[in-house]
C-alpha cells in the first residue's frame, strides 16, 4: 500500500484531551493521531489509528509564526519570524513536537512537511479543521522525498552560536545544509572558527548571515523570494526537476508573491493550500533564472519545476 | 506597441554630484519599455512653470476650495504654460481622445491634505473636454485606506475609475513582475520595486497632481517623490534608522520608462500645504496655505520652485532648513511628528538637482522661466 506508507510521513496531530472529545477529531476528520502514552487503546476503540507518543523524548520544535515588533520605529524593520528549518537541518531523523497555539497548527504541520521530519502536533480544539485540511493537502501532494538542494555547506559545531546562524540562514532564504567536510558542490562552505569565518563575527548572527549572503552575492542563490517578507522556501531537487516548498509565516494571505528559482526550467506546476484552483502566473526566465507569481498564497504552497 | 528588452546598470552618479558625500546604490532597472521619442518628462516646456496665485482659491477657516476660483487659475496656468489661446487646445497638447490617462493624485496626507478633489475634477472635466472618455481616465495612488477617506468619486462624473495598487498594504498583485528597480539599500530581503501594472498596460498618458508638501526623508515632496514612490511597490525600504536614499532612488524611479515618458503634465495643487511633519499631515499647526498652483511638463523645475516655497516658510515659521545636515537637528525616535527643529532623518532636498543629473529636467534657477499670474 504505497499510499499507506506515503501518509505514515506526514505530520500527526498529538491529543491529550478525554477520549469525550472523539466526536471533535470525527467532525474534523482526523482518523489518525498520537496520545500519550496508555492511552492508545481506548482511542482505537473509539476507531482512531492511534499511536503511544513520548513527547518528552521529542525535540521541541516553536510555534511558527510572525512577531511584530511595533516598538521599533524603522522603514524596514523586518518582522522576526519563529521558525524550525534550522532545527531540522541540524536534526532531520529526530522526532519533533509542537506544542501549537490555536492558529498555529496548520502552518505546523506544513512547516514539518516541507523539511520531512517525523512531527507530532498538539493542536488547539478550533485548529482541528484547518489542519486537518492541511493534511489532505499535504497528502494529494505527496511523493518521494528528493535530495535537499543548498548553496551553503556548514559544517556544524552543534553549538549555540551556530545555532543561532542556521536560525538567520533560514530567515533569510540563505539555503544551507549540513556537511561533515567541506564540498566542492556548495558554492560556499562554512565553519566556525576559521580565520574566514572567526567564532566572534558569528557573535552577531544577523552580521555574520549578511556575509555569507554578500559572498554567496544574490545571483547565485537558488530561491529569492519578492513581495512578502515572511515567506520561507526550501528546494529539492535532482537532475531533472526542482520542488519549491514555501511557508507564509504570517497570518494574512500574500498576494502576488513573486519567486525566482536559478536554473532553466519548463512550466511549473503550483499547489496552493486552500486555493485548488490557483496556477503559476507571469512565468518567465530571466537571467539564468526561472520566476513565477503565485496569485494568492496562504499557509503553504508546492511548486514543481521541470526542467 | 513595439517592445524590447533592455537592461541599465548604473553604477555611479554623474560627474556633476560626484563631490557629494552621498552614496549612491548601484541599481538594476529592467524595463520592456522603450523611451517615448520626447519623453513627457521634462517633456515640451523644459525649464518652464506656469505659477498661478489666487486669494480666493481656498477658505483658510473651513478650508473649502472655490471651484471657479481654481477653474480659472487651471485655465490661466495651462494657457500661459502653452502659449495657447483656447485652454481646450492647451490640454489637446498632451492628450487626445483615444488615450487613457492615469491622473496621480497624492493622499499620503490624507484627510487633512491631499490632491485636491476640486483640482482633479477640474482635471477629469479638461480631459473629457478634449474627448478623453471618463472610462478612460484613472484617479490612481498606491493605498485604498487613504484615498478612500477623500472620497473623490463624489467629485467626478460617472465613469471615472478610482483606483489604487494596495487593497491591502503590501499586496503585491497590482504591479508588474517584469518592470522593476533592484538594488540592495539595508540588506533587506525583498530587493524590487515594482513599477503599477496600469502605468504599462493600461496607461498612455500620466498627469501628475502632487501637493506642496515638506517632507521629513526627502526634504521635500512634490513632482518627482509623487510620480515615483506612488507609482512603485516596496518603497519605503529606502529609509532605515536615519538614512533614506530618497537621494538618489526619487529620480532613479521616475526615470524608468514607461512611466518617464508617459507622464506627460504635472499641474501642482498649492492651495494649501504643510511645512513640516510631510508627507502626512495629522498636525493642522503645520499645514499653510501657499494659494498657488504650478504647471509644467518638467518635474524638477517645478520642484525646483516648491523648494523654496516650503524653506522660506520654514524660516518665516523659525524653524530648520530643509537642507539642514546637522547631527544636532537628528533624532529619528524623537518628537519630529510636534517640533519642527527635530529631524527624523538627515534630509534629502539634493534629490532634485539629482533628478535633473539624470535628465529629467532643468534645476538651475537662473535657467528656469518662470511665468506668474495672479488671479
Amino acid at each position: 500500500m504505497p499510499l499507506a506508507f506515503l501518509a505514515v510521513l506526514l505530520p500527526t496531530l498529538f491529543w491529550d484531551r478525554p477520549v469525550e472529545t472523539a466526536d471533535l477529531l470525527r467532525n474534523a476528520g482526523i482518523e489518525r493521531l498520537f496520545v500519550p502514552t496508555g492511552q492508545e487503546q481506548v482511542w482505537r476503540k473509539q476507531g482512531f489509528a492511534a499511536s503511544p507518543f513520548d513527547r518528552a523524548r521529542a525535540a521541541q520544535a516553536v510555534a511558527p509564526k510572525v512577531e511584530y515588533h511595533m516598538d521599533v520605529a524603522s522603514a524596514t524593520r523586518v518582522p522576526w519570524v519563529d521558525a524550525n528549518g534550522w532545527r531540522f537541518e541540524r536534526e532531520p531523523a529526530r522526532s519533533f513536537f509542537y506544542d501549537a497555539p490555536a492558529g498555529s497548527a496548520a502552518l505546523a504541520a506544513a512547516e514539518a512537511f516541507a523539511y520531512g521530519v517525523d512531527a507530532a502536533i498538539r493542536a488547539a480544539p478550533e485548529d482541528l479543521a484547518p489542519f486537518a485540511r492541511m493534511l489532505k493537502f499535504l497528502s494529494e501532494i505527496d511523493q518521494p522525498r528528493l535530495p535537499v538542494m543548498a548553496n551553503i555547506g556548514v559544517i556544524d559545531d552543534g553549538s549555540d552560536t551556530m545555532a543561532e546562524v542556521l536560525n538567520l540562514l533560514t530567515r533569510h532564504n540563505l539555503l544551507f545544509h549540513p556537511t561533515p567536510a567541506a564540498d566542492a558542490k556548495y558554492d560556499l562552505n562554512i565553519r566556525l572558527g576559521t580565520t574566514e569565518y572567526p567564532q566572534e563575527e558569528a557573535a552577531n548572527p544577523y552580521e555574520f548571515a549578511m556575509k555569507i549572503r554578500h559572498q554567496l552575492t544574490d545571483e547565485k542563490r537558488l530561491v529569492r523570494i519578492f513581495g512578502s517578507n515572511v515567506v520561507l522556501a526550501r528546494l529539492t531537487g535532482d537532475a531533472s526537476q526542482v520542488r519549491v516548498y514555501l511557508l507564509n509565516y504570517g497570518k494574512a494571505t500574500v498576494k502576488g508573491l513573486r519567486v525566482r528559482v536559478l536554473g532553466s526550467f519548463e512550466h511549473g506546476k503550483l499547489w496552493a493550500y486552500e486555493h485548488p484552483h490557483a496556477a503559476l502566473e507571469d512565468e518567465s526566465m530571466q537571467d539564468d533564472a526561472a520566476e513565477f507569481t503565485i496569485p494568492e498564497m496562504a499557509t503553504h504552497a508546492v511548486v514543481d519545476l521541470r526542467r | 506597441m513595439h517592445r524590447r528588452k533592455f537592461l541599465q546598470m548604473t553604477a555611479a552618479a554623474s560627474a556633476a554630484l560626484a563631490a557629494t558625500d552621498r552614496k549612491v546604490p548601484k541599481y538594476r532597472v529592467v524595463s520592456h519599455y522603450q523611451p517615448a521619442t520626447q519623453p513627457g518628462m521634462p517633456g515640451p516646456y523644459p525649464g518652464q512653470v506656469a505659477s498661478v496665485h489666487a486669494e480666493k482659491c481656498i477658505d483658510e477657516a473651513t478650508e473649502r476650495p472655490d471651484p471657479a476660483c481654481v477653474r480659472e487659475m487651471m485655465t490661466r496656468g495651462m494657457r500661459a504654460l502653452t502659449g495657447d489661446a483656447d485652454v481646450r487646445d492647451a490640454w489637446a497638447r498632451f492628450v487626445t481622445p483615444s488615450d487613457v490617462v492615469g491622473i496621480k493624485v497624492n493622499c499620503s496626507g490624507a484627510p487633512g491634505i491631499m490632491s485636491s478633489p476640486v483640482v482633479v475634477a477640474e482635471t477629469v472635466r479638461n480631459l473629457v473636454a478634449v474627448g478623453v472618455k471618463p472610462d478612460g481616465i484613472w484617479i490612481y495612488e498606491r493605498f485604498q485606506d487613504q484615498v478612500d477617506s477623500v472620497h473623490y468619486d463624489r467629485y467626478l462624473p460617472e465613469g471615472v475609475h478610482v483606483w489604487t495598487a494596495e487593497t491591502r498594504r503590501g499586496s503585491t498583485e497590482s504591479y508588474d513582475p517584469a518592470t522593476y528597480v533592484e538594488t540592495a539599500f539595508f540588506d533587506e530581503d525583498d530587493t524590487r520595486s515594482n513599477l503599477i501594472r496600469l502605468v504599462g498596460n493600461r496607461f498612455t498618458k500620466i498627469v501628475n497632481v502632487p501637493n506642496m508638501k515638506d517632507h521629513g526623508a526627502a526634504g521635500v515632496t512634490g513632482c518627482l517623490k509623487n510620480i515615483a514612490y506612488g507609482s512603485f511597490s516596496n518603497v519605503a525600504r529606502s529609509h532605515s534608522g536615519s538614512v533614506t536614499n530618497t537621494y538618489s532612488f526619487i529620480g532613479k524611479l521616475a526615470s524608468v520608462e514607461p512611466l518617464r515618458s508617459r507622464t506627460v503634465l504635472q499641474v501642482m495643487d498649492g492651495l494649501r500645504g504643510v511645512w513640516h511633519g510631510g508627507p502626512f499631515s495629522p498636525n493642522r499647526k503645520f499645514r499653510f496655505y501657499p494659494k498657488r498652483m504650478l504647471f509644467g511638463t518638467d518635474p524638477v523645475a517645478v520642484d525646483r520652485l516648491l523648494l523654496d516655497i516650503i524653506d522660506d516658510k520654514r524660516k518665516a515659521e523659525h524653524a530648520v532648513s530643509v537642507w539642514d545636515r546637522s547631527a544636532k537637528h537628528l533624532n529619528a525616535a524623537g518628537d519630529h511628528d510636534n517640533n519642527p527643529n527635530v529631524n527624523q532623518f538627515v534630509r534629502e532636498p539634493g534629490h532634485i538637482e539629482y533628478a535633473a543629473s539624470l535628465g529629467l529636467g532643468t534645476y538651475d534657477l537662473d535657467k528656469i522661466k518662470v511665468k506668474s499670474i495672479e488671479v
